[in-house]
C-alpha cells in the first residue's frame, strides 16, 4: 500500500537540515502503525511526504503503487482527496464553516451532489458519535469534539489511508484517549491503513506494529 | 531608533510586496500634486520671467486693458515731473514658421526713447558690426533678435526671417543680435525686438499702443508715481508695476489651479486610508509580537512610537518617491498646461523649463509625512493598548466590537444630520464646504457598516454561484472587516470622485454645448489668428464695409473682445452691435426681460452681464457696472444676465458704439458672418477670401470648425481633471492588491487545509478572485452611490466659487457603466499575484503552527 525506497528530505534553509535520510518504509494494506522519536527526529515531515503534502528531494514513494514523482500538482490532489485522510494535532478547522460544513468540504470540492453530500456529511458525523452538533460552529466545540470533526472530514471519501499527525497532543489525557480509541475502531470497521505519529508511548504500544524514528532515520520497526 | 531597526525592519522585509504598495498609496497623492502644481508654477513663472526680463528698469506700466492706450496719452505721460522715462510698447506673440520654434515674442518699441529703460547689450559676433543696430530699428523691416535664436536657426545679421502679418506674410531682416542673458532671455530666447510704428501698421493696432512703461525720476516712490499719474491721466487706465500682469494671469490661472488642488488632495486622502488599512492589518497581525515586546517591558508609548515611526519612515518614503515622479511628471505637463493656457486665456506661452520652488516642495514632503502619521495615528493607538496577557494568546481579533459599530452608525447619522442642516442653511459658503465634508464623513463612517451588509447579501449569490470558493471569499470578508473596510471605503471615495467629475464633465459639455448651438450661430467667422481667445492681431474698421459689400453675404457683425480690470479681475469686454445680436441670436435669459435688455443694450444705456460674472460678483439686474476707461470710466446698470460661456471669469457685454466712444478703439477681433440664404459657407468662404484675403492676415473660419474648436477645447479641459480619475483607479487597484496579499497571508493555514483534504488549484485561485470580486463590487454599490451625493456637492461647489455656472444634475450612467468592468477587471487583475501565491505556497508551512 505505501512504499518507501531510499527517501531523503532535506531543507535548504540558511542551514541545511537533512529531516529525513534515506529512509526505507512498506506499509501493507490494512496495517495499523504507530511512529515515535523525539521531536525533530523528523516524523512529520515522514507523514506529510506519505500524505503527499510534500515531494521528498531524492528517493521514490508509491501510495497504492502510484509513484508519487510521476504525478502533477492536481493529480497528487486528487490522489489525497480520494485516497488519503489527514487529522492533524491542530485540527485545522475551518472556524466560519459549521461542522457539517467542514465535513462536507472535500465532497464538495469534488463536485458529488448536494443531496448526497449533505446526507454523507451527516452520516460521517453519527459515525464520530456527533451526530447532535451538525450545525455548530468549530469554536463552541471543545478539543476532542473538533478532533472528531476533523477525523469525520478525513474519511470522507472512506479513504484507504488514514494519517494522523499526533492527533491527542492538543488534548488531555482522558480526551485523547477517546479519541484514539475512536481510531481503532475506525480502523478495525473500515480496514483502513493507518500510521499514527505519537509522543505517547501508550498510544504506541496500542498500535500492532510501531516505527521509531532518531536522527532522521528509521532506528527500530517493531512488531508485536 | 533601535526597535525600529529590530522589529520594523525584518517584517517590512517579509512583507515587502504589501509595504511598497503601502507607500505607493502616499507616492502617487504627493506625485499628483507636486506634478500640477509645479507645471502650473513653472508657466506662471516663465510668464513672470519673461514680464520680469522685458520690463527691464521699468517701474510702473500704464495700460487700458486690451484696448490699448492712444498715442496722446504718451505725450500726457511723459510731461509729468514724477516721469523720467516713458516708452511705448507694443508686444506680441507670432508664429515663426521655423521647424521646431513654435512661437516668437515680439517686442515693439520706439528706438529713440527705449534704452533709457532697457539695456540693448548687442553681440559683434564675428559678422560685420553695426555700431548702433537701434538705429536701423528705424527701417520697418528691420528686426533684432537674440544670440540664442540665432544660434539654434543659423541666423546671422542680414539674415531673413519671415512671418504673418495683417499684411500676410512679410519679411523681416535681422539688423542685430542681442547677448545672451539679460533680456534676451525672455520667452526661452524666442524674442523679436522690432520698430513700434511698423507693428501698429503689421499688427493691426491703429494709432494706438498696447502700454507704456515708464522710470521714475530719482526719489519718486511707486506710490507717489501710480499718484501723479493717475492724476494726470484721469481714471481708466491700469497704472501698476510689472509684477502686476504676472499677477493677472495668475488670477487667470486660479480656476485651473483650484480644480487641480483639490484633486490632488483627494488622492492624497485616498492614500492615506491605504496606509490606515496596512497600518489596522500590520497591528493585528503583530498583535502577539506586540505582546511580547510589553511582556519584556515596553511601555505603551514606545509601541505608539515604534507604529508611528514606521508610519513616518513610511511617508517619507513614499514622498519622496512621490516628488521625483511628479517632477518628472511635471517635466511633460509643463508645455500642454502651457499651450491649454495659451488657447484659454489667448496669452501666449512659452514654458519649457521646470521651476522649482524648494518651499512648496519640502513642503509637499512633510505633507505626505504627516498624511502617513495621521493615518496610522488610529492603528498606533491601538497597538499600545494591546494588554500583554490576551494578545500572547489565541484568538479572533478583526472583528468589528458592537460598541464600535454602533458609535459610528451614531457619528454618520449626525454628520448626516449637520450635512443637511448645512445644506438648508444653503448660500454661506464654509457653511457649503462644511456640508460637504461631513457628508464625506458620513460616507466613510457608514462604509464598514455598509460593506458587511453587501458582504452578507453576497454570501447567498456567490454560494449558489460556487459553494466552496463562494462561501470562502464572502466569509473572509465577514470575518475580517478591518482588512477589508478600509479599501472599500478607499475604493468608494475614489468612484465617488470619479462620478463626481464624470457628472461634472458631462454637464459643463452639455451646457456648453447648449451655449454653442444657440450663440454660435453663424455661417462664417473671420479671425486674425487662428486661436479664436488670442487677441495678437486685430482688423481694422476700414475691413468692415469691404467685408459688408460682398454679395454672398447677407450681415456681419463685429466684435471685440478686450479683457479689462473689473473689481481686480480680469474679465472680458465684449463689444458687439447689440440691435443686430438681439436680432440673430436667440440668448439664454437667466435675469431679465429679452426685449428690454435688447432695447436698452443697443441704446448704449445698458450692459448686459454673462451669468458666471453675475454669479461670482453678485451682481443683478439694476446694478450698476463700474468699467474702466481711458475717458474716465464708464457706468452703466445691468439689464440682463444671459447664460453665456466665452470666458470663465465672466463677459459683459456692451454695445460697439459705446465701446468705441469710450475706449477710442475701432479695431476688430471677429467677424460674425451671416450668409445670404442659399448661400453654401463654402461658397462664401471662397468669396472672402477671394476678396479680401490676398491683402491681409485672416482666417475665415466654417460654423462647424468653430463648434469643433470650442468642444475640443473644453474637452482638454476637462482632461486635464481626468488625470486624477486615472490616479484615483490606480490607488484603489492598490488597496485591493493591499487587501487581497493579507487576507491570504492571514489565511494561509486554511487555504492550506484546503488544499489538504483535495482542494485544486483553480478552486482555490477561484476564492481568492471571488473575494477581490466581492470586494469590487461592494465597492462599486458604494461607490457608485456616495458619486451620487458627491456629484451634487462637486456641483454645487462649482457654481458658487469656481465658475458661477449653474450646471444641471445628471449622473452619468455612461461613467458608471464603463466602471464596473474596468473595476471588476482592476479587483481580478489584482487578484493574480496574491492568488498565485497562495496556490503555489508550501503546503506543509502552511499547515504548521506557528
Ligand atoms: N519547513 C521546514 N524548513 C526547515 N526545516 C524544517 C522544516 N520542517 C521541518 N524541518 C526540520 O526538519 C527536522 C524534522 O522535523 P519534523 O519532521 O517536524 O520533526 P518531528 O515531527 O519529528 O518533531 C527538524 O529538525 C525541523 O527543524
Ligand atoms: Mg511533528
Amino acid at each position: 500500500m505505501i512504499r518507501l525506497n531510499g527517501v531523503s528530505k532535506q531543507f535548504d534553509g540558511k542551514r541545511k537540515v537533512v529531516a529525513l535520510d534515506s529512509v526505507d518504509l512498506d506499509v501493507a494494506r490494512g496495517e495499523l502503525v504507530s511512529i515515535v522519536g523525539p521531536s525533530g527526529s523528523g516524523k512529520s515531515t515522514l507523514l506529510n511526504l506519505i500524505g503527499g503534502l510534500d515531494r521528498p528531494s531524492s528517493g521514490k514513494i508509491e501510495i497504492d503503487g502510484r509513484d508519487v514523482a510521476s504525478l502533477s500538482d492536481d493529480d497528487l490532489t486528487r490522489l489525497r482527496r480520494d485516497k488519503i485522510g489527514f487529522i492533524f494535532q491542530f485540527f485545522n478547522l475551518l472556524p466560519s464553516l459549521t461542522c457539517v460544513e467542514n465535513v462536507a468540504l472535500p465532497l464538495h470540492l469534488k463536485g458529488l451532489p448536494r443531496k448526497e453530500i449533505e446526507s454523507r456529511a451527516r452520516d460521517l458525523l453519527e459515525l464520530v458519535q456527533l451526530g447532535t452538533r451538525m450545525d455548530h460552529l468549530p469554536d463552541e466545540l471543545s478539543g476532542g469534539e473538533r478532533q472528531r470533526v476533523a477525523i469525520a472530514r478525513a474519511l470522507a471519501f472512506n479513504p484507504p489511508i488514514l494519517l494522523a499527525d499526533e492527533p491527542t497532543g492538543n488534548l488531555d489525557t482522558h480526551t485523547g484517549a477517546e479519541i484514539l480509541r475512536l481510531i481503532h475502531d475506525l480502523h478495525d470497521r473500515l480496514g483502513a491503513t493507518v500510521l499514527i505519529v505519537t509522543h505517547d508511548s501508550g498510544v504506541a504500544q496500542s498500535c500492532p506494529r510501531t516505527v521509531t524514528l532518531r536522527d532522521a532515520r528509521i532506528a527500530g520497526d517493531a512488531r508485536r | 531608533m533601535i526597535l525600529l531597526r529590530l522589529i520594523s525592519w525584518p517584517y517590512v522585509r517579509k512583507h515587502l510586496l504589501r509595504s511598497i504598495l503601502t507607500t505607493a498609496g502616499i507616492a502617487l497623492g504627493v506625485a499628483l500634486l507636486v506634478g500640477m502644481r509645479t507645471a502650473n508654477d513653472s508657466v506662471l513663472r516663465s510668464f513672470n520671467d519673461t514680464v520680469d526680463r522685458i520690463a527691464g528698469k521699468a517701474q510702473l506700466q500704464v495700460s487700458a486693458g486690451d484696448a490699448g492706450v492712444a498715442e496722446d496719452v504718451l505725450e500726457r505721460v511723459q510731461a509729468a515731473p514724477e516721469v523720467s522715462a516713458a516708452a511705448p510698447v507694443i508686444e506680441t506673440s507670432v508664429e515663426t514658421g521655423l521647424a521646431g520654434q513654435g512661437k516668437m515674442l515680439v517686442l515693439a518699441v520706439d528706438m529713440t526713447g527705449d534704452r533709457s529703460l532697457r539695456n540693448y547689450d548687442f553681440d559683434g559676433g564675428d559678422e560685420d558690426v553695426i555700431d548702433d543696430p537701434l538705429v536701423f530699428l528705424a527701417q520697418p523691416d528691420s528686426l533684432i533678435i537674440t544670440r540664442e535664436f540665432a544660434d539654434r536657426n543659423g541666423l546671422r545679421t542680414g539674415s531673413k526671417v519671415s512671418f504673418e502679418t495683417m499684411e500676410g506674410a512679410r519679411q523681416f531682416t535681422v539688423r542685430g543680435i542681442l547677448k545672451a542673458g539679460g533680456m534676451a532671455a525672455a520667452f526661452g530666447g524666442n524674442l523679436g525686438i522690432m520698430d513700434i510704428y511698423a507693428a501698429q501698421q503689421v499688427f493691426g493696432r491703429g494709432r494706438r499702443f498696447d502700454r507704456i512703461d515708464i522710470g521714475l525720476a530719482e526719489g519718486v516712490s511707486i506710490e507717489a508715481g501710480t499718484a501723479a499719474l493717475q492724476r494726470a491721466l484721469g481714471g481708466g487706465y491700469e497704472i501698476e508695476p510689472p509684477s502686476g500682469r504676472g499677477k493677472q494671469f495668475e488670477s487667470l490661472l486660479r480656476i485651473y489651479n483650484t480644480a487641480v488642488s483639490i484633486s490632488s488632495l483627494f488622492s492624497l486622502f485616498i492614500g492615506m486610508f491605504i496606509i490606515y488599512n496596512s497600518f489596522a492589518i500590520a497591528v493585528t497581525q503583530r498583535r502577539a509580537e506586540i505582546g511580547i515586546l510589553r511582556a519584556l517591558g515596553a511601555t505603551r508609548g514606545q509601541i505608539r512610537a515604534l507604529f508611528l515611526g514606521e508610519s513616518a519612515v513610511a511617508g517619507l518614503i513614499g514622498s519622496t518617491a512621490g516628488l521625483g515622479a511628479g517632477l518628472a511628471f511635471a517635466r511633460s505637463l509643463t508645455g500642454v498646461t502651457g499651450r491649454l493656457m495659451e488657447n484659454i486665456f489667448g496669452v501666449p506661452q512659452n514654458a519649457q523649463e521646470v521651476s522649482l520652488d524648494p518651499r512648496f516642495l519640502v513642503g509637499a514632503l512633510a505633507l505626505g509625512v504627516v498624511v502617513s502619521m495621521i493615518a496610522a495615528y488610529i492603528p498606533a493607538r491601538s497597538a499600545a493598548r494591546v494588554e500583554p496577557v490576551q494578545a500572547l494568546q489565541k484568538g479572533r481579533y478583526q472583528v468589528l466590537g458592537a460598541g464600535e459599530n454602533r458609535a459610528r452608525r451614531w457619528a454618520a447619522a449626525a454628520c448626516v444630520a449637520l450635512g443637511l442642516a448645512c445644506l438648508w442653511a444653503g448660500a454661506y459658503r464654509p457653511l457649503a464646504f462644511a456640508g460637504y465634508s461631513l457628508t464625506v464623513a458620513a460616507m466613510l463612517l457608514l462604509a464598514p457598516f455598509l460593506s458587511l451588509e453587501l458582504a452578507r447579501a453576497l454570501r447567498g449569490p456567490l454560494r449558489r454561484f460556487k459553494p466552496i470558493e463562494g462561501s470562502l471569499a464572502v466569509d473572509s470578508l465577514i470575518q475580517a472587516p478591518r482588512r477589508t473596510s478600509a479599501t472599500v471605503a478607499a475604493l468608494m471615495l475614489s468612484l465617488a470622485l470619479v462620478i463626481g467629475q464624470g457628472g461634472v464633465a458631462r454637464a459643463s459639455y452639455e451646457s456648453i454645448r447648449g451655449w454653442v448651438d444657440t450663440t454660435l450661430n453663424p455661417d462664417l467667422f473671420i479671425t486674425a489668428t487662428e486661436n479664436i481667445a488670442s487677441r495678437g492681431f486685430r482688423f481694422p474698421a476700414s475691413m468692415i464695409p469691404e467685408v459688408t459689400k460682398l454679395p454672398a453675404i447677407e450681415e456681419t457683425q463685429p466684435v471685440r473682445t478686450a479683457r479689462v480690470q473689473f473689481r481686480g479681475k480680469p474679465v472680458m469686454l465684449v463689444a458687439i452691435d447689440m440691435e443686430s445680436l438681439g436680432r440673430r441670436v436667440r440668448r439664454i435669459v437667466v435675469a431679465g426681460n429679452i426685449e428690454e435688455m435688447n432695447r436698452r443694450s443697443a441704446a448704449g444705456q445698458a450692459v448686459i452681464l454673462a451669468e458666471n460674472l453675475a454669479n461670482l460678483e453678485h451682481l443683478g439686474l439694476g446694478d450698476m457696472v463700474e468699467i474702466p476707461t481711458p475717458r474716465g470710466g464708464l457706468r452703466l446698470p445691468v439689464a440682463g444676465v444671459i447664460r453665456d460661456y466665452s470666458n470663465q471669469l465672466g463677459s459683459i457685454f456692451l454695445d460697439r458704439k459705446v465701446y468705441i466712444r469710450e475706449f477710442q478703439d475701432d479695431t476688430v477681433d471677429l467677424f460674425r458672418v451671416y450668409l445670404r440664404p442659399g448661400v453654401a459657407p463654402e461658397e462664401g468662404r471662397r468669396q472672402i477670401i477671394e476678396g479680401l484675403g490676398s491683402r491681409r492676415r485672416m482666417f475665415v473660419l466654417l460654423n462647424r470648425d468653430v463648434r469643433d474648436y470650442v468642444l475640443g477645447l473644453t474637452n482638454q479641459w476637462l482632461g486635464m481633471t481626468r488625470i486624477q480619475v486615472i490616479v484615483a483607479v490606480l490607488v484603489a487597484v492598490l488597496g485591493i492588491v493591499n487587501t487581497l496579499t493579507v487576507s491570504i497571508s492571514d489565511r494561509r493555514r486554511e487555504l492550506g487545509v484546503l488544499r489538504a483534504v483535495g482542494g485544486l488549484r483553480a478552486q482555490i485561485r477561484g476564492a481568492v478572485w471571488l473575494e477581490a470580486a466581492a470586494i469590487g463590487a461592494i465597492g462599486l454599490v458604494l461607490g457608485l452611490s456616495a458619486g451620487a451625493v458627491v456629484l451634487y456637492y462637486e456641483l454645487q461647489v462649482i457654481q458658487r466659487d469656481v465658475g458661477g455656472m449653474p450646471l444641471a444634475y445628471i449622473y452619468p450612467l455612461g461613467v458608471a457603466a464603463t466602471l464596473i468592468p474596468i473595476i471588476l477587471g482592476a479587483a481580478l487583475a489584482a487578484a493574480i499575484v496574491p492568488a498565485e501565491a497562495a496556490v503555489r505556497s508550501s503546503l506543509v508551512e502552511a499547515l504548521e503552527y506557528e
